[in-house]
């Protein structure tokens, strides 16, 4: 009680600064925190331990499932021996890889509803807001802070899962079969999307909290909120990248006329290429009874190859850091609303 | 302490200020000055707009109308945040924080933070200061709550029903404490109540808000000096027609006798008993008739506010 320690709280101004002030204490030892940054740590505190917590949990499963991953791997003979030929024996890390990408493809949902919505909403619900704002320091700065340490729990928690994730997967990325690097599971855990996804949904819960002042009812919008966030992000996550088109001369019928791609690539269409370079579906003359039937038929149609749209696994990290960047300017539009609303409204 | 503070500053001016809500006015046309240094009962009944008043005041809501300022301030300034301290009616508190973490909050967020006061009036009431808030009495969290307005050395403490949910004797002490650090500190106290015999002995000034305005606004010796209680026998309908010339607050009939609050436009003659009300009395009166003329004494009024009540003696 008796720590007359002077306040370290720098200027009252609203310069929504609201990093870590943190100063040590005479012993020294723990960094010690002190102003705003005290006051909402110590109000959330048991919410952000409890996303550290899980998150460490997370990677310490992660990292053991690696290691008896990379052990099976190393037995078999991978990478020289093809996982093809594995059979069942690998089923079950490919089961502990999947239960893993499902759950973290949750975080953003959980996180928006759990920390996001209740963030303001509780303060503005339960009357503790008057009694910040009562305070020398402006609310502007209360924003500020609260924001910058959700934010940060959040960027910490999911950049490194998602960097664990990743790690885990690296040995396995070109396996298609393991996991297909379009799908959600790989593309929203990976890099800097897992991230930027939460960012998005935890400040878009906050902005909902602010606006209806009820943590119930901006718990239950925020779900709906995240939700459309993952279900319109999956549906552009793949117009992200630059689509890539092959086309060869040496007709279809042949085995090998089919262009050789790259390992792992996404095959977003498949079509005949004619000679004046339109493009025929791929069922063109299908129903010819025998291969001479087709053949004259295909000729007739004037096909001479293949023409063939496809997203190497090379653009991943490109797409994924574009989509992200989006996302990031998506939620910096977010707290620059919420510092314009609580301006006037945020008590 | 009055005659120091008469010229010096205001605390508070408030001028035309209004709030309008969608269902209607909470408060309109509310113009009243209050001195620096005053213990101000703002009284009014329910749902006269005491809390929009004192809300505006601690900038937790702005008026669609008007302004007000503190100490010459805009509520919101940086300045008047750190010179005024607001207790909610709610007194909210954070519910899983101790007693010492609230304190903490009080000293973490307030430059000029007096720990010492804040713990004196926590120990006062044997609070323990390892509870947490959410196992306290709605008396001791009352008290907490004090305690952190009082912790931050505020120049206008903005009180609304700040002693509601508190026993007789712990309410006795709390104003006693409060009375005491205000004249000590001479600091300026805006108190919403509806509890009148609370401010008999309290407060030196007095605003009252009725019907979305203000009705009377002044200094307690003045507003008491101006008017007069009239007691008398009845003579047919109504009040004599000798009163008929001085200003009538209100009138009461009872068997054959009537009671009337007048302020007096000259000397009261007649065959009727005259004394001076108690505050009782007068905050009846005026809160019972609020088709009264309004009567904002010059210490109270605001530049530029005229008022027809220009024979008030101050």
């Amino acid at each position: 009680m008796s720590t007359f320690t002077s306040t370290s709280t720098g200027t009252t101004s609203d310069g929504g600064n609201g990093t870590m002030s943190a100063t040590t204490t005479k012993a020294g030892r723990r960094p010690r925190l002190s102003g705003m940054t005290w006051l909402v740590w110590r109000q959330h505190r048991a919410g952000f331990w409890a996303i550290l917590a899980a998150a460490a949990l997370s990677v310490a499963w992660m990292v053991y499932q690696r290691g008896r991953m990379t052990d099976f791997l190393d037995g078999f003979g991978y990478p020289a021996k093809n996982l093809d030929e594995v059979g069942a024996e690998f089923q079950q890390y490919h089961d502990a890889f999947s239960r893993v990408a499902t759950g973290l493809s949750a975080i953003p949902i959980l996180l928006g509803v759990f920390l996001g919505a209740p963030l303001l909403a509780g303060d503005l619900e339960n009357g503790t807001a008057k009694l910040v704002a009562a305070q020398s320091m402006s609310r502007t700065r209360w924003l500020a802070t609260k924001l910058a340490l959700a934010g940060l729990v959040v960027v910490v928690s999911t950049g490194v899962l998602s960097a664990v994730f990743g790690w885990w997967w690296n040995p396995v990325k070109s396996e298609v079969t393991v996991l297909d690097w379009t799908s959600a599971e790989a593309f929203n855990n990976t890099g800097p999307v897992p991230v930027a996804l939460t960012l998005l949904s935890v400040f878009g819960g906050v902005a909902i909290g602010a606006v209806l002042r009820r943590t119930l009812m901006a718990m239950v919008v925020t779900f709906g909120f995240t939700v459309a966030v993952q279900l319109v992000w999956s549906y552009f996550m793949l117009s992200l990248g630059n689509v890539i088109t092959v086309t060869t001369n040496k007709g279809v019928m042949d085995e090998n006329s089919f262009p050789s791609l790259p390992k792992a690539v996404y095959q977003l269409d498949e079509s005949y290429l004619t000679s004046s370079g339109d493009l025929l579906g791929w069922s063109t003359c299908s129903d010819g009874a025998t291969d001479a039937a087709r053949e004259l038929c295909l000729k007739k149609a004037d096909v001479v190859g293949w023409s063939v749209d496809y997203l190497p696994m090379s653009q991943m990290n490109g797409m994924q850091w574009f989509g992200a960047s989006i996302l990031f300017a998506l939620t910096a539009g977010v707290a620059a609303f919420l510092f314009f609303w609580g301006r006037k409204r945020l008590v | 302490m009055s005659d120091v503070m008469y010229a010096g500053e205001s605390a508070l001016e408030a001028y035309g200020l209004g709030m309008r809500y969608r269902r209607g006015w909470a408060l309109r046309d509310c113009s009243f000055r209050l001195p620096a240094g005053r213990i101000c009962g703002l009284v009014g009944p329910n749902g006269a707009g005491k809390t929009t008043l004192l809300s505006i005041a601690a900038h937790v809501l702005e008026p669609t109308h008007g302004s007000l300022s503190l100490f010459g301030e805009a509520p919101g300034s940086v300045e008047s945040g750190r010179r005024t301290a607001f207790l909610a009616q709610e007194k909210p508190l954070f519910r899983r924080f101790t007693v010492a973490e609230t304190l903490r909050l009080g000293r973490e967020l307030n430059p000029g933070w007096d720990q010492r006061a804040a713990e004196d009036i926590v120990r006062a009431g044997n609070v323990p200061f390892d509870a947490k808030i959410s196992t306290l009495s709605g008396g001791q969290r009352t008290r907490v709550a004090v305690a952190l307005a009082f912790g931050k050395r505020p120049d206008l403490l903005l009180l609304d029903e700040p002693m509601s949910d508190l026993d007789p004797v712990v309410r006795h002490e709390m104003m006693g404490t409060l009375l005491a650090e205000a004249s000590e500190r001479g600091t300026t106290v805006l108190m919403s109540t509806h509890v009148l015999a609370e401010l008999e002995n309290v407060c030196d000034y007095l605003v009252v808000v009725s019907g979305g305005g203000v009705r009377l606004a002044g200094d307690v010796d003045d507003l008491m000096s101006v008017h007069t209680l009239v007691t008398g026998a009845r003579e047919g309908e109504g009040l004599p027609a000798a009163l008929g010339h001085h200003t009538l607050v209100e009138s009461r009939t009872s068997g054959r006798q009537f009671t009337a609050l007048i302020r007096p436009e000259g000397p009261v003659t007649g065959p009727w008993e005259t004394d001076t009300p108690n505050m009782e009395e007068l905050l009846l009166a005026y809160l019972r008739s609020p088709d009264a003329p309004p009567l904002i004494t010059p210490t109270a009024q605001v530049q530029g506010q005229a008022f027809g009540t220009g024979t008030v003696a101050a």
